[in-house]
């Protein structure tokens, strides 16, 4: 027998019982729509958290800083999460005792497998001047390479530095309306300009610029003001920047090369600042980009051998996506419910349907069916019901969901916060809520298929 | 001449309750290719048990049933369906349509299981159709035809995948003298002096006497009487 005549038949016998077909495929489009909207709630609210990240482009890239010091706290009886913290990230027990991170150790950084590149994270602390607007920030150091990567792939107006040596600075868009009203398209090629500190020999410029510090601090560190104008290359969408710290505080980013050329030190380090400043320059912090995200791991392992400090967001996200499949997981199962009752209701169709069919089914035998005939139409009538149950509940639980999301979002405008989506129905839920309403029902009419096709012929023809 | 039919202290019983049933008890006949065989006897004399063993709807207790030489025994379900479809045509006296498929969707429905493609399958069903003489009623429901319009319906199907014997239960059991008549004449002619098997099983003497080359009389499930006519 053709696929397409049984599936015809199998048609026809839904037709025939249009009211008792209807409901039990809207038993399942219950189900579904409630396994979707579950699971749809919890894709959303995963997407928040995690989205977040993602978007910033982060996970190939490894952050490196010094060890921490052992403090006198620091073994006795610290706070818990900070010593797992430590033990979690800070250097393996056999560390070497050189471990700053300077140039050299920029160099055996990139010397590592899988390594792409190696760059220093070096944030400025100035004071921005635009117009009449005076602000206090850090500006960031952008590595070339970061062109269309992680928040630099979507500019409000303008576009990427041209070159490392370009006196241009790109702003976000958060940054830009603290400074002013204008539209980041006004913004774009307009100059402002920056006022930071250097190590320098005039105490009155150090007195210029801390006012009320004492001029020279301990160490002999001296400290001057400078100021430096940039030409607004372009305006980010989001708050970003090439390294997790500066993904948060990311307001203004400039060249790498313009970073390190105004103080390869960083200000608020305590350790750059009490070095003798005969040192070499150290970063407090280094960010190491590997090949594929997958890598880090293995780099992070290595870069903490050498006995430094080192940690990636997909250290942090590792423990956030167990929560998360534990979360899918509890809703998908609470979804469930809805589901395992409307498949005893396809059982329940399909055993109903095979009693007032019997003779048919007897009929059927006599004229040359055979068993394997009778089980795949009564299978197929119960997957029918299925896929329509599926179509329908996607249809049901994503007009719920905007339902509940119109309601949800408009009380939290009314208390003062941002709308956003609290269920996503991505495509792999459409096609997985589908082929498990089949899937279900195929299960659900596997035992009366088979006992229909198990009938004797003999015995059903004389049933009435 | 080939036999047709050829069963060996053929057995069937059963328990209805306690009881054992013997319904067929021993039964050896042999059906030549072509010939029209009339199974006579009264309500439970094993007739209708005789019948559905050679098409294969039944399985025997004990003995041997042979169709052109194939022992139904050695085939497995699938294989019995495949001879219920292939070697024979059932017609019943109650008629066994389908009641929500047309006429022709009945007669159909015997060449979709051979897997028929619709358009020839179509085309037969309401060549058959006329061939019983309803040309005009292809789209009849069973409900909206007369007892000997269904039973033509049914025969029309019975001869869809072209069967080398017909197996006929009482076909006018349910149907007035004329409309038997008409019926029986049609087996007749499908018998077409000798083209195509048939086996009839009947309770009436006047029948099987009537169109019958043979007629062999059964009574508790063994063969009691055997004559040509």
């Amino acid at each position: 027998m053709m696929l397409s005549d049984t599936t015809q038949l199998a048609l026809r016998n839904l037709r025939e019982a249009v009211l008792r077909t209807a409901l039990t495929a809207l038993g399942v489009s219950i189900g579904i729509a409630s396994l979707v909207g579950m699971v749809s709630f919890g894709v959303a609210i995963q997407d928040q958290v995690v989205g977040s990240f993602m978007r910033s482009g982060l996970f190939d890239s490894v952050t490196v800083t010094e060890p921490f010091r052992a403090g006198p706290r620091a073994g006795g009886r610290g706070r818990g999460g900070a010593n797992a913290f430590r033990q979690q990230v800070g250097p393996s027990k056999q560390a070497p005792a050189d471990t700053r991170l300077d140039e050299d150790a920029l160099k055996k950084f990139a010397a590592l497998e899988r390594v792409v590149e190696v760059f220093p994270n070096i944030r400025v602390p100035v004071q921005v001047a635009y117009g009449d607007a005076h602000e206090f920030t850090a500006a960031i150091g952008v590595p070339m390479s970061a062109r269309g990567r992680g928040v630099f792939q979507s500019f409000a107006a303008g576009r990427f530095f041209a070159n490392e040596s370009e006196d241009a600075c790109l702003i976000s868009q958060d940054f830009a309306s603290r400074l002013t009203d204008r539209k980041p398209a006004q913004i774009v090629g307009t100059t402002l300009t920056l006022a930071y500190a250097s190590q320098g020999n005039s105490a009155d410029a150090a007195a210029a610029m801390f006012p009320g510090m004492p001029p020279m601090l301990p160490g002999g560190l001296n400290i001057q003001r400078n100021e430096k104008t940039f030409r607004i290359a372009g305006i980010v969408e989001r708050q970003g920047g090439p390294d997790p710290v500066a993904a948060v505080f990311g307001a203004i980013m400039i060249p790498l090369a313009k970073a390190r050329a105004m103080g390869s030190y960083d200000v608020l380090s305590p350790q750059a600042l009490l070095r003798p400043a005969s040192d070499k320059p150290s970063y407090s912090t280094v960010t190491v980009r590997v090949a594929r995200a997958q890598d880090t791991e293995e780099v992070e392992k290595k870069i903490r051998d050498m006995g430094y400090t080192a940690f990636s967001i997909a250290d942090v996200l590792k423990n956030d996506r167990r929560a998360f499949i534990l979360l899918d997981l509890f809703l998908g199962l609470v979804g469930s419910i809805a589901l395992t009752v409307a498949s005893l209701g396809i059982v329940n169709t399909m055993v109903m349907s095979i009693l007032e069919r019997t003779r048919e089914i007897g009929i059927m035998k006599a004229i040359g069916g055979s068993d394997e005939d009778v089980r795949r139409i009564f299978l197929i009538e119960a997957a029918l019901i299925g896929v329509m149950g599926g179509v329908f509940g996607l249809i049901l639980g994503w007009a719920v969901g905007r339902g509940i999301n119109y309601g949800a979002n408009y009380y939290l405008r009314t208390q003062g916060v941002p709308a956003t989506n609290l269920f996503l129905i991505p495509w792999w839920l459409v096609a997985g809520g589908v082929t498990f309403a089949l899937l279900v029902s195929l299960i659900a009419g596997s035992v009366p298929a088979m006992r229909a096709s198990r009938l004797d012929p003999i015995q059903a023809l004389r049933h009435d | 001449m080939d036999a047709a039919v050829e069963t060996q202290d053929l057995a069937k019983h059963y328990t209805m309750g306690r009881a054992l049933v013997r319904a067929l008890d021993g039964v050896t006949l042999r059906v030549d290719r072509g010939e029209f065989v009339g199974l006579l006897g009264t309500s439970g004399s094993g007739k209708s048990t005789l019948l559905n063993l050679v098409a294969g709807l039944d399985r025997p207790t004990a003995g041997s049933v042979a169709v052109f030489g194939r022992d139904l025994n050695g085939l497995s379900r699938t294989d019995l369906s495949l001879h219920r479809r292939k070697m024979v045509g059932m017609i019943f006296q109650s008629f066994n349509l389908i009641p929500t498929m047309t006429a022709a969707e009945n007669v159909a429905l015997a060449m979709m299981f051979a897997g028929v493609p619709r358009g020839a399958r179509d085309k037969r069903a309401r060549e058959l159709l006329e061939q019983v003489g309803l040309g005009g009623r292809q789209r009849h429901r069973p409900k909206e035809l007369s007892g000997g319009e269904q039973q033509r319906v049914s025969i029309a199907r019975a001869l869809a995948n072209d069967p080398e014997i017909l197996l006929a239960d009482e076909p006018t059991g349910n149907l007035d003298s004329k409309t038997a008549h008409e019926i029986l004449s049609l087996l007749q002619a499908l018998n077409d002096g000798g083209k195509r098997t048939v086996v009839l099983v009947t309770h009436d003497a006047s029948i099987a006497s009537r169109c019958a080359q043979r007629t062999v009389t059964l009574l508790d499930g063994r063969i009691v009487a055997e004559k040509r006519s």
